[in-house]
């Protein structure tokens, strides 16, 4: 299995994207074309969805699912569409080609994919594409412009706000420690890429070590206690996702050490200890319904209508002033889940309006 | 004349005996999968299928050959892995297609050799040196292309992997080339020498030759197959292999090849391959949910491994 279980909780970019991130700069320029790609007009509804995912297991995966089918259930309501078809390559991008033939094979109308490689895919989606199949790509993505969409967020966009917020809390001076995703991971690279020029620009932030670590919380507590040890004197903690913050926090809890500013992501855990121990902070995420905009997206362009052949979703973020907001809703969402901005039809319009 | 062939069938049939079982589960999948899906029974649809599980069962049959032998190998994977990454970085150099296929081929040849040799004449088993084998060939495969890419012709991908049952011919051709193989002394001592070795060696068996050969044999396999990868998916990428190594030797055990060595067939192995391949097919057809087919696939996995065991159980009493 390429994705061990011991990565589990936000590990399912970090290994998914892997190898596959950077395609995303590519597409990210690409205009809006006269009408949707793939399309050729000879799909009625009610359309049947495929999504085929790489690794159903991890929870931000199943979030993920979460949203699709409830935006599939609305749908349904609407007589869009009829049925969902859901497959698990288990992390063998091998076996996602595989279950992607077979969606052509059953000739679904649309097929919503999470990549398992960047390249792999390619050829098996072009075949799709031919055959007038809506493909929407989110989350890791794929080489091949021979999709209806693609939709992401921009990690590098990530990594410079995050960066950007610490040297305003700080006054841009201080000592802070850099938490980064497992090494050679594209999401984790592009983060910390995204953060560099910032740090750059403001050379009285002094960075005192960086860590590697799984974005889980374990890891990143052992690796922050053993810090906070050889540092009597730390300003910030610029953590770059998933749960590496929640571990941070805990680690200075523990020792008894005063909270600093601390960004990372949606990770339910982090945004209660964040209020709990009165920090300041600042988190964004991947928002779990870039699920749930790509069957909207499919479907819009079944129906006949024009989709962006890149969708480039603004970063939600959570700061004091908002994050009452999220905490509100924190029961929704399981203990070691993301609890993800709010979305309705009128954000997909506009976001696809772009 | 009759004798002989008399003879040939009898064991052909005790040889097949314990297999029964799989090619009925086999045979029924593949019923309900094109009862499911006649397109499959097209030219297309088989072509697709057969292309999506003929790299499993190539690295099955990689497989097969070390369990025969009484070892086993944890670097079938990344050999895929390496093939594929071979063949992305060549094909578009100035030796072109075939100066890839020879390099793929040699680089299969050599690794599986000098792995071999080391299993042989250094007497260290075959689990660690290929376990260590696994992390070296993973980190040469990620040296040569760091990220998903290269470039493989698109005619050759098309050759192998478009709207032709090209790669089930290749299957068939290989499996006339495996039968013409243990009709030769060191194919034959490849089932002597993993049953018995010192026994086999005692008979005159180059028990070390016959491993060694075995070995580079299997490597050529896995490095094929990471051939065919980069072809079906038109490029090359450092870590697709990696799922293989436990579906091989789940396709290979599936098929009745016994983990002592000396005893299996590579037809029940092959059946093993196609039976993890069919089932993910049908599965999806059959509209199971993701968590049901964890479950189910489980359950394939011990039925088909059990149905043989409690049919000649059955059948022993009186």
């Amino acid at each position: 299995m390429k994705l061990s279980g011991s990565l589990v909780s936000r590990s399912h970019r970090a290994l998914l994207l892997g190898i596959a991130a950077v395609s995303m700069m590519a597409a990210g320029s690409t205009a809006a074309s006269a009408a949707a790609k793939c399309m050729k007009g000879d799909r009625e509804a009610p359309y049947t969805i495929g999504w085929a995912n790489i690794y159903s297991v991890p929870t931000w995966m199943k979030q993920t699912e979460g949203t699709i089918s409830d935006e599939v259930d609305r749908l349904k309501e609407e007589g869009l569409v009829d049925e969902l078809m859901i497959t698990d390559a288990q992390g063998n991008a091998q076996t996602q080609i595989q279950q992607i033939q077979s969606m052509i094979d059953a000739n679904v109308d649309a097929i919503v994919v999470i990549a398992g490689s960047s390249n792999a895919l390619d050829r098996v989606i072009s075949d799709a594409c031919e055959k007038g199949i809506a493909i929407v790509n989110f989350d890791s993505l794929v080489n091949t412009d021979n999709v209806t969409a693609k939709i992401n967020t921009d990690s590098s966009e990530w990594g410079s706000t995050a960066a950007q917020w610490m040297v305003d809390q700080l006054g841009g001076k201080g000592k802070i420690i850099v938490m980064n995703g497992p090494a050679g991971i594209s999401v984790s690279d592009d983060r910390r890429k995204g953060a560099q020029p910032v740090l750059d620009a403001n050379p009285g932030l002094e960075i005192i070590t960086e860590t590697n670590t799984e974005y889980n919380v374990a890891p990143a507590q052992e690796a922050m206690t053993s810090l906070l040890f050889a540092n009597p004197e730390i300003d910030g903690v610029l953590s770059l996702g998933g749960a590496l913050s929640a571990g941070s926090v805990l680690a200075f809890d523990r020792q008894g050490r005063e909270q600093v500013p601390t960004t990372g992501e949606n990770a339910r855990q982090f945004l209660e200890l964040w209020k709990e121990k009165g920090l300041s902070g600042w988190a964004t995420m991947q928002p779990n319904w870039l699920g749930a905009l790509s069957v909207y997206t499919a479907v819009q362009a079944l129906e006949g209508k024009d989709v962006p052949a890149f969708v480039k979703v603004p970063l939600p973020v959570i700061n004091d002033d908002n994050i009452d907001s999220y905490l509100e809703r924190a029961d929704q969402f399981p203990a070691d889940g993301y609890i993800y901005s709010d979305y309705d039809q009128a954000l997909f319009d506009k976001l696809l309006a772009q | 004349m009759s004798v002989p062939a008399n003879l040939y069938l009898a064991v052909q049939r005790r040889r097949n005996r314990g297999l029964t079982g799989l090619y009925l589960v086999v045979a029924a999948f593949l019923i309900v999968y094109a009862f499911l899906f006649p397109g499959l029974l097209s030219v297309n649809g088989f072509s697709k299928f057969t292309q999506n599980w003929f790299p499993l069962a190539l690295v099955t049959m990689a497989q097969a050959l070390m369990l025969l032998n009484g070892g086993i190998s944890l670097a079938i994977g990344p050999m895929v892995s390496l093939g594929a990454v071979i063949a992305a970085v060549t094909m578009g150099g100035p030796f072109g297609v075939v100066g890839g296929l020879l390099a793929v081929a040699a680089v299969g040849l050599f690794i599986g050799a000098l792995t071999g040799g080391i299993v042989a004449y250094l007497r260290l088993p075959a689990i660690i040196v290929t376990l260590a084998g696994s992390f070296i060939i993973t980190g040469v495969a990620l040296i040569l292309l760091p990220r998903p890419g290269g470039f493989i012709p698109d005619w050759f991908s098309d050759l192998l992997a478009g709207h032709t049952p090209v790669a089930f011919g290749l299957l068939v051709l290989l499996l006339i080339g495996w039968k013409l193989y243990i009709a030769t002394p060191l194919g034959l001592g490849i089932y002597a020498a993993g049953d018995n070795p010192v026994g086999a060696f005692r008979s005159g068996i180059p028990v070390e030759r016959v491993k060694v050969v075995a070995f580079a044999i299997s490597g050529l396999l896995a490095a094929l197959a990471g051939l065919f990868v980069a072809a079906q998916t038109g490029s090359g990428d450092p870590v697709i292999g990696t799922p293989f190594t436990l579906n091989s030797i789940a396709g290979t055990v599936l098929g009745g090849v016994a983990f002592l060595g000396g005893k299996g067939t590579m037809r029940g192995a092959i059946c093993g391959s196609l039976l993890l391949s069919v089932m993910i097919n049908v599965m999806f057809f059959l509209g199971f949910p993701p968590v049901a087919q964890y479950v189910a696939q489980g359950l394939i996995i011990v039925g088909a491994v059990a149905i043989p065991q409690l049919t000649s159980q059955w059948r022993a009493k009186p």
